[in-house]
């Protein structure tokens, strides 16, 4: 695993509208302290943000979207720990440490931020690959304001990602999700993504008018997606929320008519690829898919889909912590199905059985997520399935989804 | 809100214990992990339910109180 994770990152990146999140790094591979500065100004003090943001709802960006003001009032009373949550598991997705990367003081400053206005002591920077450590580290020598952050490498895996796990693997416990559902702020932790500390340092420097100046009323601001399978310029894009489908593709170099596109990476959903589209949470939701963590993956047609869900299916099957008995027996025996739907084999009924009996039975959100992942492929796919009960696709499967270590 | 049956997914072997002690509240997936119908648990059905729970070989079953 560590041979995998410690392959380079692809960082690369670029925008659609005017960047914010990655503004300089078109001139600057990396902006250290004065970059940094001479590129976003000076941080305001740090007692403005609670109030911008009861004002502005920003969603955290690592998946579930959970309203950062929300997050902050169910502490009780003052934070203990701030956690940045760079520990970005899902194969598909290198936003998180794309920032870390190319632009850690602006994670910094949303972190320390965040400290400061909810009186915490200690904040810790996970993540799970030596360089991107290395990054966040020189960031935090640089700095006058960082002397107390720690930076911590703790062991990978899909579901290590996960928010109590990231906090388990901090106080020394395995790198696992708990059985039981307490949030972490429950006990004062406040776990974030990467990408959610960045827009509130955006915030504390814009004000609520100018950071809703773009983006969607309900959604203001720019995200992050990761852009990538069959695509002519793949990397990390920053987009105002609620930018059409059509518009990302296009500048991503994807072929007019994609097959398929898969939002929200390999917990989200097979899509339809309607260019109107509106990338962001309720754009996604109203066509019954997930934005998740902002993964955006195309089929073009060339590759055959059903056996990219296949081996996407099989890949989850793995990544399985196998604490869970429905998890540990379910998703393997709903990746045969898929296989088998493959091969040609009736087994539709038995697919769509073992995906439901896994959902709402784990610890974590993986077998969810996971038969979330093959139902509405599996959906999206009808007719392939019907083509492969008739005698096969005739394409080859090319792997244009990335899974393990193909970052 | 009433107090819910939940099971901790991680401590859970699949004994099957709990089914065969309440078919009516359990049923067992193909190998043999419960399925809970309807976790809400009545006030009446409290106390036969903890004997359930405390019946539990791998300690994987609780009843959770609503706390806010």
């Amino acid at each position: 695993m560590t041979a995998l994770l410690d392959r380079p990152v692809d960082t690369t990146a670029w925008t659609v509208g005017e960047p914010r999140l990655l503004a300089g790094l078109a001139q600057h591979a990396r902006l250290d302290l004065a970059a940094h500065l001479s590129v976003h100004g000076a941080l305001p003090p740090a007692e403005r943000l609670v109030g911008y943001l009861e004002a502005t709802p920003i969603a955290g960006r690592g998946g579930a979207g959970f309203p950062l003001a929300a997050k902050l009032r169910s502490l009780p009373g003052r934070a203990k720990h701030v956690v940045v949550n760079g520990t970005e598991s899902e194969p598909a997705s290198r936003k998180d440490r794309t920032l870390l990367l190319r632009t850690p003081h602006l994670v910094l400053d949303g972190a320390i931020a965040i400290a400061a206005a909810t009186g915490a002591r200690d904040l810790t920077v996970a993540v799970h690959d030596a360089a991107v450590a290395a990054s966040v580290r020189a960031a935090v020598a640089e700095r006058g304001d960082a002397r107390g952050v720690q930076v911590r490498v703790i062991p990978g895996g899909f579901v290590a990602g996960e928010a109590r796990a990231v906090v388990r693997a901090l106080q020394g416990g395995p790198a696992l999700p708990p059985g039981r559902r307490t949030p972490p702020t429950a006990t004062g932790t406040l776990v974030s993504n990467v990408e959610t500390f960045a827009q509130a340092a955006l915030l504390l420097r814009y004000g609520p008018h100018r950071f809703a100046d773009t983006g969607t009323r309900t959604e203001p601001g720019t995200t992050l997606l990761t852009v990538g399978g069959a695509v002519a310029r793949p990397g990390v894009v920053e987009i105002p929320l609620g930018t059409p489908l059509g518009i990302v593709l296009a500048a991503a170099g994807a072929p007019a008519l994609p097959e398929a596109v898969i939002l929200g990476g390999y917990h989200g959903s097979w899509a339809v690829p309607m260019p109107d589209l509106r990338l962001s949470r309720e754009g996604t939701a109203a066509v019954g898919a997930a934005f998740g963590a902002g993964v955006l993956l195309v089929l073009d047609g060339a590759s055959c889909a059903l056996g990219e869900l296949a081996r996407v299916a099989g890949w989850l099957a793995d990544e399985s912590a196998r604490q869970c008995g429905p998890c540990r027996f379910g998703l393997p025996a709903l990746a045969a199905d898929v296989a088998a739907l493959a091969a040609g084999l009736p087994r539709a009924g038995a697919a769509a059985q073992h995906a439901r009996v896994v959902t709402g039975r784990g610890a974590c959100a993986h077998p969810d997520g996971a038969a979330r992942f093959v139902t509405s492929g599996l959906h999206l796919l009808r007719d392939e399935v019907d083509r492969h009960a008739a005698g096969g696709c005739r394409r080859p499967v090319l792997a244009q989804l990335p899974i393990g270590g193909a970052r | 809100m009433s107090a819910r049956l939940a099971v901790d997914w991680t401590r859970c072997d699949g004994h099957g214990l709990c089914a065969a002690l309440r078919p009516d509240r359990f049923g067992l997936d193909e190998w043999g992990f419960p399925i809970v119908g309807d976790p809400d648990v009545s006030p009446a059905d409290e106390p036969a339910l903890r004997a359930v729970v405390s019946a539990c070989p791998a300690l994987a079953l609780r009843v959770d109180r609503p706390h806010r």
